[in-house]
């Protein structure tokens, strides 16, 4: 049987359960003032949120393969592509665009220009080296490792910091082969 | 148009409040973690009843502000409303969720169900999973102690899940 | 013309006061949003004395002075907005206008997850939007 044709983020996003995004934006600014009053270090505060995210890809995986009818991507490529036009969609209800290749196609950008991550927040001036959403840099690295792509995320541009969109840059380091029960020759 | 994100996320964020504060910075003291859970409750709360009664006039008495919660704050949260709502007339207001989405898609360990009320998290320590259920609801419980704060009304709010899938969350008025 | 907008806490603390004249007379402009936080007390707690339809977050025309025209607004979370205008004409229809979009930006303002509920607004793009809605004051409904 032929695979499903893989859907567009449009699509799937109108078809899964949603909610106001206030609640889910409220709710994380929430998390990251309660994170910086109990971990005090903002060092310490941008590894908890990259590690919530980091638990969190590694959960939704299994949902936006489900969703979006997906198969596995074999290409870093395609896959960076995937995750900026179907899931970022799916979950965030915005596209991001994937730019920046370097020539031998293992690091890109993942773009967003609209984040709902970030509607009311004004970094304070004691916050400068907090990296806000680094809950989407962990979520990016946990999904990636779930379908055997080890990655580095980092952020090159912040919204929050004055830059004109968020850029996130993802760094193939090692893609490890699926493993199989049994050797082909034997 | 109103902004939606998909419903996964908050339950994602909910999940890692719990486990980070649980298992992690406060493995051993679940009274500290509940705190803090309910804090971050208490923030969103908040800023939301300040956001959804934007556009109506004032509240005249606590019992307005109470059926505020249980219908427009509900359904902005929910989308449905409060399916029950009692009152000893004394300051004591209980708020039944016929099905509470967010224990919703959790599977409830059923030695919660027979200690039932979440006040008591120590009592609980001995079992995770349990203790993860309780801990689950000291965020919606902040929310609904930080939006009624907000409104004026200063309160304490526990959350009783002995009636499952119905969680009633109990709202004490302070005199 | 709009001379001074304030935001008041429950407890009568200010939140945020800006005034938008070229000459020195802030302090006057604080002693007038001062003096209007009681008649928005008396308002609240008598309301059929002051012909006001119960609850209603707009005050109305608070305190008029020989010079200025002092408008309230009381939001269901107990904080005060306050208005001061030369204007000798004003329409409500315009007062309405004018607190509908600086409570929006209020609400905004306090949704950042930095502030600290009581205390003092500081965000920069708070001040910017109250400026906007200053400079549009009356243009809207008006002809």
């Amino acid at each position: 049987m032929a695979p499903a044709a893989p859907k567009s983020g449009d699509v799937i996003f109108a078809s899964v359960d949603r909610v106001n995004a206030e609640l889910f934006t409220l709710t994380y600014g929430a998390i990251v003032r309660q994170l910086i009053t109990d971990l005090e270090e903002v060092e310490e505060v941008n590894k908890q949120l990259d590690q919530m995210g980091y638990n969190i890809g590694v959960r939704l995986v299994d949902e936006f393969l489900a969703k979006s009818s997906v198969s596995r991507c074999v290409d870093f490529r395609e896959t960076a592509d995937v995750i900026a036009k179907v899931g970022f969609k799916m979950f965030l209800g915005v596209t991001a665009s994937v730019t920046n290749w370097d020539a031998d196609g293992t690091t890109c950008s993942l773009i967003l220009e609209d984040n709902p991550l970030v509607d009311f927040v004004e970094l304070p001036d004691t916050c400068q080296g907090l990296h806000y959403c680094n809950i989407l840099s962990g979520v990016v690295r946990g999904a990636l490792e779930m379908v055997s792509m080890k990655t580095e995320v980092t952020w090159l541009r912040d919204m929050l910091r004055g830059d004109d969109v968020f850029e996130l840059q993802v760094k193939l380091l090692k893609q490890v082969p699926e493993e199989y029960p049994y050797k082909d020759d034997e | 148009m109103v902004r939606e994100v998909s419903e996964s996320c908050v339950e994602s964020l909910l999940a890692e409040i719990v486990l980070s504060y649980c298992s992690g910075f406060y493995a051993n003291k679940p009274e500290l973690a509940a705190r803090r859970i309910e804090a971050i409750g208490f923030q969103v709360g908040h800023q939301l009843s300040e956001r959804y009664t934007m556009d109506r006039p004032r509240f005249t008495d606590n019992l307005e502000a109470i059926k505020f919660i249980c219908k427009d704050f509900w359904s902005e949260l929910f989308k449905k409303q409060i399916d029950n709502l009692k009152t000893n007339h004394r300051g004591t207001f209980v708020l039944q969720d016929n099905r509470f989405r967010w224990l919703a898609h959790m599977s409830i360990d059923p030695s919660v169900q027979a200690s039932g009320n979440i006040q008591d998290p120590s009592a609980m320590a001995e079992n995770k999973s349990a203790q993860a259920t309780g801990m689950h609801l000291y965020f919606p419980c902040g929310i609904i102690r930080g939006a009624l704060s907000n409104l004026g009304i200063e309160c304490a709010v526990s959350a009783d899940i002995s009636n499952l899938p119905a969680c009633s969350f109990v709202i004490r008025i302070k005199a | 013309m709009i001379v001074c907008v304030a935001v008041v806490g429950h407890q009568n603390n200010p939140l945020y006061i800006q005034s938008f004249t070229k000459a020195d007379d802030s302090l006057k402009l604080h002693h007038i949003v001062h003096c209007s936080l009681d008649v928005v007390d008396e308002r609240v707690n008598n309301p059929k004395k002051s012909g006001l339809i119960i609850n209603e977050t707009f005050l109305g025309l608070l305190n008029p002075t020989e010079n200025y025209k002092v408008y309230g607004y009381l939001t269901n979370t107990k904080v005060k907005f306050i208005l001061v205008t030369t204007d000798l004409e004003v329409r409500d229809a315009d007062a309405r206008v004018f607190f509908g979009r600086f409570h929006t930006a209020y609400v905004n303002a306090v949704s950042n997850p930095f502030h600290i509920p009581g205390k003092k607004i500081t965000s920069r793009k708070f001040a910017e939007r109250v400026s906007t809605i200053v400079k549009s004051f009356g243009l809207s409904s008006s002809s």
